[in-house]
C-alpha cells in the first residue's frame, strides 16, 4: 500500500512532505505510479468517499495565479481561472474524475463549465448550505448515495460498506495526527506546519499518514516554547502556497490558528466512528466541521467560532485574506473584522489575487505585525 | 423594474425609434400605488398586524402572502437606485464601511441605502420585521441577508433550493418541500396566524395567471415586427416581481396583453423598421437603459425576447400548493446547469427567429455571467447565428466603458448589413 516503512528517516520523511506540498502533485505520475488520483476542489467533497472508491484524493491547486482562459471572465476569483487553464492544457488528464462541491457560485459555475469544455469525467455533489434545515441530514444522504453510485460507476467496482467504514477510520485518523501537529502550532515555524497540511491533500493519503505519524516526534523536539512573536490568526479560502506564512514568519509573526480551506479548516471537526453507519458518520462530521462562508449552520455560528478561537490561542491578532473576486469570504470579511475588534484583537484585511504577497503586503504587514509587538496592552482596547 | 423610469421611457421612446406604450400609464398607477403602500407600512402594519419582509426576488412570496405579509424586494429598489443615478453615492457607502466593490451590486447599494437612507431614492426602503432569503438565485443572497439580519437583529427565513446540475432530483424536492413546511410553522409563530391551505391555494391560482399572462404577452414579440423590445420587458416586468399572487397584477396584464395583441394585429412594431432580431442574456443594463439599447433601435435591430424577464415566465410545477411551490422555486433558470441555459437560448433564438444574442458579462452577477461563455459558444454552433458579449454592471455605472462598447456594438450589427 504504502512505500513509506516503520524505519524511514524522520528527516527523509519531513522533507518529503515539505516537497510534496510545493510540487502540488505535479510529480503524482513518476512517483506513485500504481496510484489513481482523483481531484477535488472543496473540502466539502467527502474524501471518505474517494478513499473508499479505492481512488486517493488530489486537491486541485492552480500553477499560477494570471492564467485567463477564454471560458471564464476575468472577474472570476484566479483559483477556478488557474486550474481549468490547467484542464485546457491538459494538466489533469491523468486523473479518474474530478469532483465538484456545490459551495459557491464560482464553484458552482465552474463545473458547468469544465463538463463543457474540460476533457476529465466530472462529478458533482451538492449537500445543503443550510446544513441545519429541515430535512438537511435526509437530503445530504441521498446525495452521498448518489455519489457512491457515481464512483461505482466511473471505477467499475462496489464501494462496500467495509471500504466505507476503513476510509473513515483513515480520515479519523489523518485529522487527529494533523490536529496533534495543529496544537504545537505556537510554537513551530508558521510556514512548515501550514506546508505540511497542505501535503496532505496532494499526496496518496496511506503515505501521507505513516509520514506523518514518523514526524510527529521529530516535530515534537522542534517545537520550542516562545518567544516574543505577535501571534496570529489567520482566515482565508485556498491558499495554494506558503507565500504569506512565510513573510509573517519573516516579520516576527507566528500563526496560532489556521482557518483556512487548504489548512487546518479542511481536517477540523469531529469524526465520528462507530455508529456503524459511516454514512450517517461521515454526513455528521462535514455537517458539524467548522464551517465555510458558503455553509450556514445558524447566523452567527462561524463568527462566534473564530472569535472563540482566537481567544483560545491567545491570538493578537487576525488577518483576514480575501482572495479578488472570492465573494463568500469577502462578506464575512466585515463582520469578522468588527467582531475581532470589538474583542480586542486587532485586525488586518489583505486582498490578494492569488496566494503569492508582495511588497505592498510586506509594507502593510510589518506595520500590522510591529503595531502588536510593540503594543500588546493596546491590542487588548482594539 | 423602476415605475420611474416608465415616463421616461416614453418621453425618450419617440426620439430613440421605437413606440411607447399606452399600458405605461397603467403601470406607473399600479407601481406607484404599491411603492405608496410599501413606503408608508410603518402606519399601517401594526394596527393591521401585517408585518413587513424584505425579500429576494425568488422567494416563494406566495407563502408569505398567504400569512398576509407585505413584501419589499431590495433588489428592485436597487434597480432604482441605479436608473436615478444614486449607486454609485451608495456602494461608496458600502465600500467605506468594508464591502469589497467586487460584490454584487444590488447588494453593496442596498446596504449604503440602509446605512444611509437619506442618500438613497425614496428615502431607502422602510425597515423590515423579518428577512426571507432563497438561494435559487445565487450564494449572495444568503450572505447578504445575514448582513441585514444581524444588522435590523430580525429573524431570518432561508430557504435552500439545491443547484440543479441536471433534473430536479426527488430528494431535493423533498428537502425543499420540508423546508416550506417548516417555514409555515416559523411564519405562524411571527404572524401568530394560522396557515390557509385555501388562501395560499388562491395566491398560487393567482401567481400562476399573472405567469400566464406575462408568458402570452412574451410570446406575441414571435411575430414580425416585436410589439416589444428588450426595454419594454424590462419596464413591465416589475408587477410580475412585486405583485405575484395579487388581482392587481392580474389586472395590469391582462391590460398589457391586450394592448401588445393589438399592436400585432396592426402590425405594428416595437423598433421602426426592425431588421434585426435579437435576443438578450442578463439583467439589464440600468443605468444605460435608454442610451445603450438606442445604439440598437436605431440600427433598427430589436431585442424580441430576453432570458431576464423571461425567467417570471416558467409555467408552475403540478401538484398541492406547497408541492408547486418546491419544484417552481427550485426550478428557475439561474439554479440550473450551463446545458439548461443554453438550450434555452437556443429555443428562444428558433421561436423568435432571431438572428443573433448580445449577452451582458454582469460583473455583479456571477452565477449568471460566469457560465455565459460555454453558454454562447454552444448556441453560436447549434444556431448558426453570431453572439455579442459585453461586459458591464446591472447598476454600477463605473463598469461600463462607454467608447468600446458602443464600438464592439456597431462592428456587430454591421455583419447584419445585408439584411433588409
Ligand atoms: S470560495 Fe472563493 S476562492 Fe474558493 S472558489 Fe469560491 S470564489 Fe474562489
Ligand atoms: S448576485 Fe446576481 S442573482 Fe444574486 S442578488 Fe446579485 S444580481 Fe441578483
Amino acid at each position: 500500500m504504502t512505500k513509506i516503512d516503520t524505519h524511514s528517516d524522520p528527516n527523509e520523511l519531513l522533507d518529503l512532505l515539505l516537497e510534496e506540498s510545493t510540487l502540488k502533485g505535479a510529480e503524482r505520475f513518476h512517483r506513485y505510479p500504481e496510484r489513481k488520483f482523483f481531484g477535488y476542489f472543496c473540502s466539502y467533497f467527502p474524501e471518505e468517499l474517494i478513499l473508499a472508491a479505492g481512488l486517493d484524493p488530489l486537491r486541485l491547486f492552480p500553477d499560477s495565479e494570471n492564467s485567463t482562459p477564454a471560458e471564464l471572465p476575468a472577474y472570476s476569483c484566479s483559483l477556478a481561472r488557474g486550474t481549468l487553464d490547467m484542464e485546457i492544457r491538459e494538466q489533469w488528464q491523468d486523473l479518474v474524475g474530478i469532483g465538484f462541491t456545490h459551495t459557491c457560485d464560482t464553484m458552482q459555475c465552474l463545473s458547468g463549465i469544465w463538463a463543457a469544455s474540460g476533457h476529465s469525467k466530472t462529478i458533482d455533489i451538492v449537500p445543503p448550505v443550510m446544513l441545519t434545515a429541515q430535512g438537511a441530514s435526509r437530503y445530504y444522504q441521498s446525495e452521498l448515495n448518489n455519489l457512491i453510485k457515481e464512483l461505482t460507476a466511473l471505477t467499475q467496482q462496489d464501494i462496500t460498506q467495509q471500504a466505507l467504514q476503513d476510509a473513515l477510520l483513515l480520515c479519523a485518523h489523518t485529522r487527529n495526527l494533523v490536529t496533534e501537529l495543529d496544537t504545537l502550532r505556537p510554537n513551530l515555524p508558521s510556514p512548515l506546519v501550514f506546508a505540511i497540511l497542505r501535503a496532505g491533500q496532494l499526496m496518496p493519503r496511506a503515505d501521507y499518514v505513516k509520514a506523518l505519524e514518523q514526524c510527529l516526534p521529530a516535530l515534537k523536539d522542534m517545537a520550542v516554547t516562545p518567544h516574543t512573536r505577535a501571534k496570529l490568526l489567520i482566515t482565508s479560502a485556498v491558499l495554494e502556497n506558503d507565500s504569506l506564512f512565510t513573510m509573517i514568519e519573516d516579520l516576527g509573526g507566528r500563526v496560532v490558528a489556521d482557518d483556512t480551506c487548504s489548512g487546518y479548516r479542511h481536517y477540523s471537526g469531529h469524526t465520528l466512528t462507530e455508529s456503524g453507519d459511516p454514512l450517517s458518520d461521515i454526513i455528521k462530521r462535514y455537517s458539524g466541521m467548522p464551517s465555510c462562508p458558503c455553509k450556514n449552520r445558524s447566523l452567527n455560528e462561524r463568527i462566534s467560532y473564530l472569535s472563540g478561537l482566537a481567544k483560545q490561542r491567545d491570538a493578537q491578532g487576525a488577518i483576514i485574506v480575501i482572495r479578488k473576486y472570492c465573494e463568500p469570504h469577502a462578506w464575512d470579511a466585515v463582520t469578522l473584522a468588527e467582531t475581532f475588534r470589538n474583542n480586542g484583537i486587532r485586525t488586518l484585511t489583505l486582498e490578494l489575487e492569488g496566494a503569492n504577497v508582495g511588497g505592498q503586503e510586506r509594507t502593510r504587514l510589518q506595520a500590522f505585525i510591529e503595531s502588536l509587538s510593540e503594543a500588546p496592552e493596546l491590542s487588548k482596547e482594539g | 423594474m423602476p415605475d420611474a423610469q416608465s415616463t421616461k421611457h416614453n418621453e425618450h421612446a419617440k426620439k430613440r425609434n421605437y413606440r411607447p406604450l399606452v399600458s405605461t400609464k397603467a403601470l406607473q398607477k399600479t407601481m406607484g400605488r404599491y411603492y405608496a403602500i410599501t413606503n408608508y407600512h410603518r402606519y399601517w402594519g401594526k394596527p393591521l398586524r401585517r408585518p413587513l419582509a424584505w425579500v429576494t426576488s425568488g422567494a416563494p412570496v406566495e407563502l408569505l402572502r398567504a400569512f398576509k405579509i407585505h413584501s419589499a424586494y431590495p433588489e428592485q429598489y436597487a434597480a432604482i437606485y441605479s436608473a436615478r443615478q444614486a449607486t454609485v453615492s451608495l456602494c461608496e457607502v458600502a465600500e467605506t464601511a468594508g464591502y469589497s466593490q467586487d460584490l454584487c451590486s444590488y447588494a453593496r447599494s442596498n446596504i449604503g441605502g440602509v446605512l444611509r437612507p437619506d442618500l438613497a431614492p425614496l428615502g431607502g426602503m422602510p425597515k423590515p420585521d423579518l428577512l426571507v432569503a432563497c438561494n435559487n438565485i445565487c450564494g449572495t443572497v444568503l450572505k447578504w441577508y445575514e448582513v441585514l439580519a444581524r444588522h435590523f437583529n430580525v429573524p431570518l427565513l432561508v430557504l435552500d433550493t439545491p443547484f440543479l446540475t441536471g433534473e430536479l432530483t426527488p430528494q431535493a424536492k423533498e428537502y425543499v418541500l420540508e423546508q416550506l413546511n417548516a417555514m409555515a410553522v416559523d411564519l405562524e409563530k411571527i404572524t401568530g396566524r394560522k396557515l390557509n391551505q385555501q388562501s395560499l391555494a388562491e395566491q398560487m391560482r393567482r401567481s400562476a395567471e399573472i405567469t400566464s399572462l406575462w408568458k402570452e404577452t412574451r410570446q406575441y414579440c414571435q411575430a414580425s415586427p416585436s410589439p416589444l423590445n428588450a426595454p419594454d420587458l424590462f419596464i413591465h416586468m416589475a408587477p410580475i416581481v412585486v405583485l405575484r399572487g395579487s388581482q392587481e397584477g392580474i389586472n395590469y396584464y391582462r391590460k398589457l396583453e391586450a394592448e401588445v395583441k393589438e399592436r400585432v394585429k396592426l402590425g405594428q412594431g416595437a423598433v421602426n423598421n426592425e431588421r434585426i432580431r435579437l435576443v438578450w442574456d442578463n439583467i439589464a443594463i440600468w443605468p444605460q437603459l435608454f442610451s445603450f439599447y438606442k445604439l440598437f433601435a436605431e440600427k433598427g435591430a430589436c431585442f424580441v425576447t430576453d432570458t431576464y424577464s423571461g425567467g417570471w415566465a416558467a409555467d408552475h410545477a403540478p401538484g398541492t400548493p406547497m408541492e408547486s411551490l418546491a419544484a417552481t422555486y427550485t426550478e428557475v433558470f439561474l439554479n440550473r446547469s450551463p446545458e439548461y441555459r443554453a438550450n434555452q437560448l437556443i429555443n428562444q433564438i428558433r421561436d423568435y427567429k432571431a438572428h443573433g444574442f448580445v449577452m451582458h458579462s454582469n460583473r455583479s452577477c456571477k452565477p449568471y455571467s460566469l457560465v455565459q461563455e460555454v453558454i454562447r459558444r454552444k448556441v453560436m454552433r447549434e444556431t448558426g447565428v453570431p453572439g455579442l458579449m459585453i461586459e458591464a454592471d446591472m447598476a454600477d455605472p463605473r463598469a461600463y466603458a462607454e467608447e468600446p462598447v458602443r464600438n464592439r456594438v456597431q462592428a456587430f450589427l454591421e455583419t447584419f448589413d445585408d439584411l433588409t
